[in-house]
């Protein structure tokens, strides 16, 4: 399986652009920022109009159109800005805009209300969009004979037809008002504004889910070229670090710093490293739970970081994580049935029966009795919570599953058990894998391909049988080296790497393994590795793709040599350095 | 089944001059609200001066237990300590000993590494202080002193500038420094005992390549007994000449690295070998031992592995297994596989177990799906 998936094609990754773009970040925020400030301008506006309202009566008439525009067009703004935009809050901020202005209506009308009654066939109105169609109802309601527009106070409009040439029509608004029912009902619908929404099909329906996205039609690929499910390409992720009494930006974890890999359907793509290599970081910004800095992701044809964040729900579905801890990433205070339902709610499942049969399918699935889900997290073992754990990215029926680290915690007993449960999985139901793990016989047996991360690169990529029998990379040799074999029969000399891993806030020059490198020491130390940064080129065979500058360098007895000398760098361990 | 009291029956002979440790019968339990928990149940063995033991098992099996009654470092109550357990160490008994000397017999002839270093360090002292403390403590000698050889455990276990290093916190070093530091503090006395309680499973693959280094170099320099208690049979293979194997708080196989890990002769181990997955199963399905460890409160009444064993029989539900001999010397297995009218049942399970080796179990078939715990 894993040789035809390396020896075919691979395409580019085909963007489709059904979904709406995300504008670049810069006028993203620019925007954003320009709403919040027009927001505050305008409820700053209306505040003063509201003084002046108050202070001088008369003056007032040129203020209360503009403060009645500015009230909800304030609450909106700020409402949809980004900084604020979450749904509850542009709900509480148009709830307040809506609110505001049924306080403004009635204090204008309460205003006018002596007019009213000198004139019984006359109502005043405020030439505003949103209040026409109010206006024409009460016209229409009580037979009122005449409308007069308070845009500067004095001009009077003839609302029957038989009066409207009596006076001259300004004002557009007054001119749909005068026109026949249609232009009426124009005028009215256009008041309310069709947002450009696009149509994806829904994702839940009656409790059965419906396929993601369907392809774009006319993106067909052809069949002889494989296309990835998901394709990286320079992908980075940095952290800023603050510090100092000003909280400035002092540093930047460089947690991901240039990573390209594809995954094909229906396979498994291994990430391999020692903690702090980024592996978990590049799962998480894989499948957006936090935004990447730089560089692609495509995901069957989506470019997910131009996806409006709207429409990355649907997408969200096809993407799963299971979380690495199964004792911390289950809320102890919720039952099985909620912290598994809790993504079937947020995917607009509501119906409550539905969303629990489809909890206790997902528990099957993952061969734990239906009943349990009415327990809590802390009623079950560390392999059933990681069973429940695997059940929640199952409940919402993906194709594409991050697995960080599923199984280290667990008891060897107990890891078989979840990596058969996985295996099976991933060929009943079609799933492709993306597998973060730091424990190389695991990768070993359970994956296609595979990723060695290193610092936030991805210093050798490859088949399984590439990686582990032919391994390029020195830092490769190292890992592979330090697994502890269970067969004493295959004891073996060790080739111990020195110290830590360096921090990814200052990651050495050239080459970012030069400071730990066997292999360089052996050459003499060349300049190259502390100053030239090697690119992931293929090696040898197609699919194979190393970082070094010496990986030609690398062979079974360079190896055996080097591990010869192990002793020595076990009395210098002893010695002290 | 676990019988206490608070009056020692008289103790037994000391072991020969060449043991270190002879444990012999050791019964711990917890008292909870539930109920009692035998955590250790009946444990016995013995580790010579300068030789190297591992104790195999799951978690719950009673392998840390073990190691904190030899340290005398549980609080009793809740813990207890069952009547007719023996712990000689160095030709005393330890259990008998009052508690002032034993306290000076901690630290100094016998030193515990923890599995985590972060939580086991002082987060408030130097890592200079915290060795030298214990140092002056057992040592009798002044801070200076003290100080001096603080750096000098520090280089010893290859940290680099010791000087610095010892004046820095806990949280300033890595999780491998941490350990090292650890290491240090333990051996700072020349311990005749070094037990190592799952030492780098905190740690990655390349720094506990390291940390074992280091402790393999460092007790054959310095003589000292190691019991190295893990999970992982990787580690064991690579550190230790004996193993133990514990399940639900007996000990279920022993013998030599070699016998244990190529020539199982319980299923437990058998299946916890096969567990593993390596290049020779991939493409097949790894064959898991079916269903969870017993609750404590609710353990089979006769074999323990019983509701899990793929090879039980009526016996196995009615008879408890004794440990038996299962080969020369030394070598020992706690099931009725090696009875002799069971030799044909024993040749099938074996026969099973390297065929499990190979090639694992094809992936086919329904998903292994387990019930209730």
């Amino acid at each position: 399986m894993t040789t035809t998936v390396a020896a075919t094609p691979i395409a580019e990754p085909e963007v489709h652009h059904k979904l709406r773009r995300r504008p670049p970040s810069g006028v993203r925020n620019g925007r954003a920022l320009l709403q919040s400030v027009a927001g505050y301008a305008a409820t700053g506006l209306f505040i003063i109009s509201l003084a002046v309202l108050i202070g001088i009566k008369g003056a007032a008439a040129a203020w209360v159109p503009a403060a009645a525009v500015a009230i909800p067009l304030a609450a909106i703004l700020i409402g949809v800005s980004r900084f604020t935009r979450t749904r509850t809050k542009v709900a509480l901020a148009l709830a307040i805009g809506v609110a505001l202005l049924l306080a403004l209506l009635i204090g204008y009308l309460i205003v006018t209300i002596s007019a009213v009654i000198e004139e019984p066939n006359t109502i005043f109105f405020i030439q505003l969009g949103l209040s026409l169609p109010f206006v024409l109802a009460v016209v229409a309601a009580f037979q009122f004979s005449r409308a007069v527009s308070w845009f500067d106070g004095t001009v009077e409009h003839q609302l029957r037809p038989e009066d409207s040439g009596a006076r001259p029509i300004t004002a557009p608004l007054t001119v749909a008002a005068v026109s026949t029912p249609t232009a009426l009902a124009a005028a009215a619908a256009s008041t309310v504004t069709t947002p450009a929404t696009i149509s994806l099909p829904p994702v839940i329906e009656g409790g059965d889910a419906v396929a993601g996205p369907p392809p774009a039609p006319g993106t067909i690929v052809a069949p002889a070229v494989v296309t990835p499910l998901l394709a990286v390409q320079g992908l980075k992720k940095h952290f800023p670090i603050y510090g100092g009494v000003l909280r400035r930006q002092i540093g930047t974890v460089y947690a991901v710093d240039g990573v390209d890999f594809e995954i094909m359907p229906g396979e498994t793509f291994s990430l391999v490293g020692e903690s702090g290599c980024g592996k978990t970081t590049l799962g998480r910004t894989v499948i957006q739970l936090t935004p990447s800095t730089d560089g692609r992701v495509v995901f069957d044809g989506y470019e997910l970081a131009d996806v409006d964040p709207d429409d990355m729900r649907p997408l969200r579905r096809r993407m799963q994580i299971i979380f690495q801890d199964p004792f911390g990433s289950l809320n102890p205070r919720m039952p099985v049935s909620d912290l598994i339902g809790e993504g079937l709610l947020a995917q607009g499942l509501d119906d409550r029966k539905a969303r629990d049969k489809r909890v206790e399918d997902a528990l099957e699935l993952v061969g734990l009795r239906r009943e349990y889900s009415r327990r809590y997290p802390h009623e079950f073992s560390g392999g059933q919570r990681q069973r429940i754990g695997v059940a929640r990215a199952l409940a919402l029926g993906p194709d594409f599953i991050v697995a960080d680290e599923p199984v280290s915690a667990l008891d060897v007993s107990i890891q078989s058990q979840v990596l058969n449960l996985l295996l099976d999985l991933k060929r009943d139901l079609n799933l492709t894998y993306m597998f973060i793990s730091h424990n190389l016989s695991v990768v070993q047996y359970f994956s296609d391909r595979v990723g060695v991360m290193y610092l936030g690169k991805i210093v050798e990529i490859g088949t399984v049988e590439q990686l582990y029998q032919d391994p390029r990379h020195p830092y490769t040799v190292a890992l592979l080296s330090a697994i502890p074999d269970a067969d004493p029969r295959r004891r073996k000399k060790r080739l111990v790497l020195r110290g830590d891993v360096p921090s990814p806030a200052a990651p050495p020059s050239g080459c970012r393994f030069h400071t730990r490198c066997w292999l360089r020491e052996r050459l003499g130390n060349p300049e190259i590795c502390s100053t030239i940064e090697p690119e992931l080129v293929t090696f040898a065979e197609e699919g194979h793709r190393v970082a070094c500058h010496f990986a030609a360098e690398i062979s079974q007895s360079t190896v055996s040599q080097a591990a010869a000398e192990a002793p020595a760098v076990a009395a210098a361990v002893a010695e002290g350095e | 089944m676990t019988q206490t009291s608070t009056v020692r029956p008289g103790l037994g002979e000391p072991p020969p001059d060449d043991i270190l440790v002879d444990v012999r019968n050791l019964r711990t339990s917890f008292k909870v609200m539930d109920g009692t928990v035998p955590a250790v149940d009946g444990v016995s063995f013995s580790l010579g001066k300068g030789q190297t033991l591992g104790i195999v098992g799951e978690s719950g099996s009673g392998k840390s237990v073990t190691a904190l009654t030899i340290m005398r470092l549980l609080d009793i109550p809740p813990a207890e300590i069952g009547a007719g357990s023996e712990i000689w160490f160095d030709g005393r008994e330890v259990l008998s000993m009052p508690e002032r000397e034993m306290r000076h017999l901690r630290g100094n002839d016998m030193a515990m590494i923890f599995q985590e270093p972060l939580t086991s360090l002082n987060p408030v002292f130097t890592v200079g202080d915290q060795i030298a403390e214990q140092v002056q403590l057992h040592m009798k000698v002044k801070a200076k002193e003290s100080r001096d050889r603080a750096i000098e455990m520090l280089r010893l276990v290859g940290i680099p500038s010791p000087e610095r290093r010892a004046k820095q916190y806990p949280h300033e070093l890595s999780g491998g420094m941490r350990q090292r530091v650890m290491i240090g503090m333990a051996l700072s006395c020349e311990p005749k005992l070094l037990i190592a309680d799952e030492p780098t499973t905190a740690l990655d693959v390349t720094v506990q390549a390291q940390i074992l280094e280091l402790l393999k170099v460092i007790q054959q320099r310095t003589g000292a007994a190691l019991l190295l208690i893990t999970h992982d049979l990787g580690v064991v293979a690579e550190m230790v000449d004996n193993v133990i194997v514990m399940y639900a708080g007996q000990v279920v196989e022993q013998g030599t690295v070699n016998e244990v890990l190529i020539e199982p002769r319980m299923p437990y181990t058998m299946g916890l070998i096969e567990s593993i997955p390596t290049v020779e199963k991939r493409g097949g399905r790894l064959s898991a031992i079916s269903g969870v460890v017993p609750s404590p409160f609710h353990l089979p009444p006769a074999c323990r592995f019983e509701p899990r064993c793929p090879y039980h029989w009526e016996t196995c539900r009615e008879v408890p297994p004794e440990l038996y001999q299962a080969g020369p010397s030394g070598r020992l297995a706690r099931c009725h596989l090696q009875l002799a009218e069971a030799a044909q049942r024993l040749d099938a399970a074996v026969a099973q177990h390297e065929q499990n080796m190979v090639v694992g179990r094809r992936l086919t078939g329904a998903p292994d799906r387990i019930g209730n715990a």
